[in-house]
C-alpha cells in the first residue's frame, strides 16, 4: 500500500499507544506487587527506588500460605489443565485425523432413535425404583448401541456428513456453559450421593474441561491435517502399515507443530477458565481462578497481596503467548487459524 | 478407503463430548419444567411451562438480557473496529511490527479473572492511576464502579483490552491471504488508500469478519468472570449479567427448576441470535462473490 511519511507516522503512533495501553496494567500489577502498605494507599506510584522503595515482602507472604494455599492451588491448576489438554489434544487429534482421511455417514433418523431409546430406557428403568444415576448409566449404552446398530441400516431420511460431524463437535462450543456447568453439578453431586465422589475431585474437573477443549481441538487440527500432503500416507498404505502406525509415525511427526500450538491454546483455555471451577470445586481441588476471585471479597484493598496472586496466574500464560508469537511468527499456525 | 480403524480413531472423542455435553442438555430442558428447591427441600413436581412463564413475566430477566446485550453489542462493535484497525497497521509493516505482533497477542490469553483484579485497582476511584488522570483534568474521584454509566464504560474498557486480540489475531491472519495482484492494479489506476480499502480489502474480508463478530458475539455473551469480580452485578443490579444471573438464582438460592429455564432460554436466545445472524448475512456474502 503507498504511503507518505506522515501516515507512516500516524500509523507507528497508533501501534504505540496501543502498545502502551496494552502493557501498562501490567506493568502496573507488577510494580504493585514489590510495594509496601504504605505507598498503595498513599495514591499511585509507579517506578521503584525512585517512587517507593520495593520490598519483596508481598511475595514471600504468598509463599508461607498466609493468605491461601497458593502453592498447592498452583499445582491443582497445572495438573488439571496439563491433563485435560493432553487427553483433549491427544483424543482429539484423532477424532480430526479421522474426520479428515475417512468418510462418515451419520443419518439423522439413527440419532432420532438414540434419543427415543436412551429417553425410554431412562424412564423405565426409573419407573421400576431404579435409581437416577443406574439408569442414567444404562440408558446412554443402551440408546448408543441401538443408534449404532440402526446407523447400519439404509434407513430413509438424510445423511449427515464428515462436515456435519465436525459443525456437531463445534456447536457444543457455542452452548452457553451455565447450561452445562449446572447440571453437571447436580450431575456430580447423584453421583456422589451413590459413594462416588465427583464434585471437587481431579477426575470431574478434568473430565468436565476435556471435554469442553475436544471441540476446539477438533476445529484446529482438522485444518491442520488438512494441509498434509497425502502422498506418504499413501505409500505406507500400499506397504499394509496399520492405521494406527501410519498415524503415530508419520502423521504425528509432520503435524507437531500444530499440535503442540494447539496444546498451548488448551491450556490457557483451562488455565483460565472460572465457571466450572467455580461450581464444581469446593475446596482441595480449588484451581487458580478461584483462589483469585477470592482474595477480592476479603482482601479488599490489599493490592498487594492480589498482585502477587495476579502476577502468579498470569505469568504461566505470559510465557506460552510468547512462545505461541514466536511459532506465529514463523508463520506455523496460519493455516490453522483461519 | 474402507477401513474399521476409523472408528477406533473417532469414538473416544465422541464419547467424551457426547456425556459431558447432552447429557446437561437433557437434564436441564427436564428440570427446567419441574419445581425443584433444594431449601426447603420439597419433593420435586412437574409444573409445566410455569418456569418459563415465570421468567418472561419478571423485570429483571429483560433487565439482565438488556445488560449483557448492551456490554455484549459495544463491546464487539469497538473491538471490530479497534482490531481491524490494527491489523491493517500490523499488516502495512510498520516499524516494530514483530514486537507489537507477540505484545497484542498477550491480552487475551491471560485469565479473565486475574485481569478484572487488575483493572479493578486501575479503576480504584481513590489510589488508581486512572484517578490520577481525571484528577489533573479537573474532575477528581470519578465512580467508575458505583455509578452506571460509568460502570459499563469500566466493563467495556476492560472487555475491548483483553479481547481486541482476537479480532487483530483473526483479521490479521485474513489480511495475509488477500491475493495481492488487485492492489497492484489498484495502483495502477491511481486509487487513493481510502478507496481501495472501500472497494477492496472491506468487502475482501467481509466472511471472515462475518465469523470474527459471529465468535466474540457468542463469546462474549457468556460473560461473567468480569463482571463478577468488578462489580458483582452492581450497581444494584444494574450490570448483571446473565450467566451471572442463573448463577445466582442456582446456587445461591438454589431454585433448580428456575435457574434451569433461565440457562434453557438462554441457549434458546443463543440458537435464534445464530440462525438469524447467519440468515441475515449469507444473502450478503454471496451476492458479493
Amino acid at each position: 500500500m503507498q504511503q507518505n511519511k506522515w501516515g507512516r507516522w500516524g500509523v507507528f503512533a497508533f501501534c504505540a499507544i496501543w502498545f502502551v495501553l496494552t502493557l501498562f496494567p501490567l506493568y502496573w500489577t507488577l510494580v504493585t506487587s514489590f510495594k509496601p502498605v504504605l505507598f498503595v494507599t498513599s495514591g499511585p506510584t509507579y517506578l521503584p527506588w525512585i517512587d517507593f522503595t520495593p520490598t519483596l515482602k508481598p511475595w514471600l507472604d504468598a509463599f508461607s500460605g498466609e493468605r491461601g494455599d497458593f502453592v498447592a492451588t498452583f499445582l491443582n491448576s497445572v495438573w488439571i489443565s496439563v491433563s485435560a489438554s493432553l487427553i483433549a489434544v491427544i483424543l482429539g487429534s484423532m477424532a480430526a485425523y479421522a474426520l479428515v482421511r475417512f468418510e462418515f455417514r451419520v443419518r439423522v433418523l439413527s440419532g432420532v432413535l438414540f434419543a427415543l431409546a436412551g429417553i425410554g430406557t431412562y424412564v423405565g428403568l426409573t419407573q421400576v425404583k431404579v435409581g437416577e444415576v443406574y439408569a442414567m448409566a444404562t440408558a446412554f449404552p443402551v440408546a448408543l448401541a441401538v443408534s449404532v446398530i440402526a446407523n447400519r441400516f439404509p434407513l430413509p431420511g438424510p445423511v449427515m456428513k464428515n462436515n456435519d460431524v465436525v459443525f456437531w463437535f463445534i456447536s457444543n462450543r457455542m452452548m452457553p456453559p451455565i447450561v452445562s456447568a449446572f447440571a453437571l453439578y447436580m450431575l456430580y453431586s447423584k453421583i456422589g450421593k451413590e459413594g462416588m465422589k465427583m464434585i471437587d475431585t481431579y477426575w470431574g474437573l478434568t473430565i468436565c474441561y476435556t471435554a469442553f477443549s475436544l471441540p476446539l481441538v477438533v476445529w484446529l487440527m482438522r485444518d491442520f491435517f488438512q494441509s498434509l500432503p497425502v502422498e506418504v500416507e499413501e505409500a505406507a498404505l500400499v506397504d499394509d502399515v496399520p492405521r494406527f502406525r501410519i498415524f503415530l509415525e508419520i502423521v504425528v511427526p509432520m503435524a507437531r507443530p500444530g499440535l503442540i500450538a494447539v496444546t498451548l491454546i488448551t491450556l490457557g483455555f483451562v488455565w483460565n477458565e472460572f465457571l466450572f471451577a467455580l461450581i464444581l470445586t469446593t475446596g482441595d481441588w480449588q484451581t487458580l481462578p478461584i483462589l483469585l476471585s477470592g482474595q477480592n471479597s476479603y482482601r479488599g484493598d490489599e493490592w498487594w497481596a492480589i498482585a502477587v496472586a495476579v502476577m502468579i496466574a498470569m505469568l504461566p500464560m505470559v510465557l506460552i503467548t510468547i512462545f505461541l508469537g514466536r511459532m506465529m511468527r514463523s508463520g506455523l499456525m496460519l493455516g490453522s487459524i483461519r | 478407503m474402507k477401513d474399521r480403524s476409523k472408528y477406533i480413531f473417532i469414538w473416544p472423542a465422541v464419547l467424551v463430548v457426547l456425556i459431558v455435553t447432552l447429557f446437561p442438555l437433557v437434564y436441564t430442558l427436564n428440570l427446567s419444567f419441574q419445581y425443584v428447591r433444594l431449601i426447603p427441600p420439597l419433593p420435586p413436581r412437574y409444573v409445566g411451562v410455569d418456569n418459563y412463564a415465570k421468567l418472561l413475566d419478571q423485570a429483571r430477566f429483560w433487565g439482565v438480557i438488556g445488560n449483557t446485550s448492551t456490554l455484549v453489542f459495544i463491546s464487539v462493535g469497538l473491538q471490530y473496529v479497534l482490531g481491524l484497525g490494527i491489523a491493517m497497521a500490523l499488516h502495512s509493516k510498520v516499524p516494530g511490527e514483530r514486537l507489537f505482533r507477540v505484545t497484542f497477542l498477550l491480552p487475551m490469553l491471560l485469565t479473565p479473572i486475574a485481569v478484572a483484579l487488575v483493572w479493578k485497582q486501575i479503576f480504584n476511584s481513590q489510589f488508581g492511576p486512572l484517578n490520577q488522570i481525571f484528577t489533573t483534568f479537573g474532575y477528581p474521584n470519578p465512580p467508575f464502579l458505583t455509578e452506571i454509566t460509568w460502570t459499563y464504560s469500566s466493563l467495556i474498557t476492560v472487555e475491548i483490552w483483553q479481547w481486541t486480540p482476537f479480532v487483530i489475531l483473526m483479521m490479521l491472519a485474513g489480511l495475509q491471504s488477500l491475493p495481492q495482484d488487485i492492489y497492484e492494479a489498484a495502483k495502477l489506476e491511481n486509487a487513493s488508500n481510502w478507496q481501495i480499502f472501500w472497494t477492496i480489502t472491506f468487502p475482501m474480508l467481509l466472511p471472515i469478519s462475518v465469523a470474527v463478530i459471529f465468535i466474540r458475539i457468542v463469546e462474549a455473551f457468556k460473560i461473567i468472570d468480569t463482571v463478577f469480580i468488578m462489580t458483582g452485578g452492581g450497581p444494584g443490579i444494574a450490570t448483571e449479567t446473565l450467566t451471572l444471573f442463573a448463577y445466582q438464582e442456582g446456587l445461591k438460592k438454589f431454585n433448580l427448576g428456575y435457574t434451569s429455564a433461565i440457562s434453557f432460554l438462554f441457549l434458546i436466545f443463543i440458537i435464534v441470535f445464530g440462525t438469524l445472524y447467519m440468515a441475515l448475512l449469507k444473502p450478503q456474502l454471496e451476492k458479493r462473490n
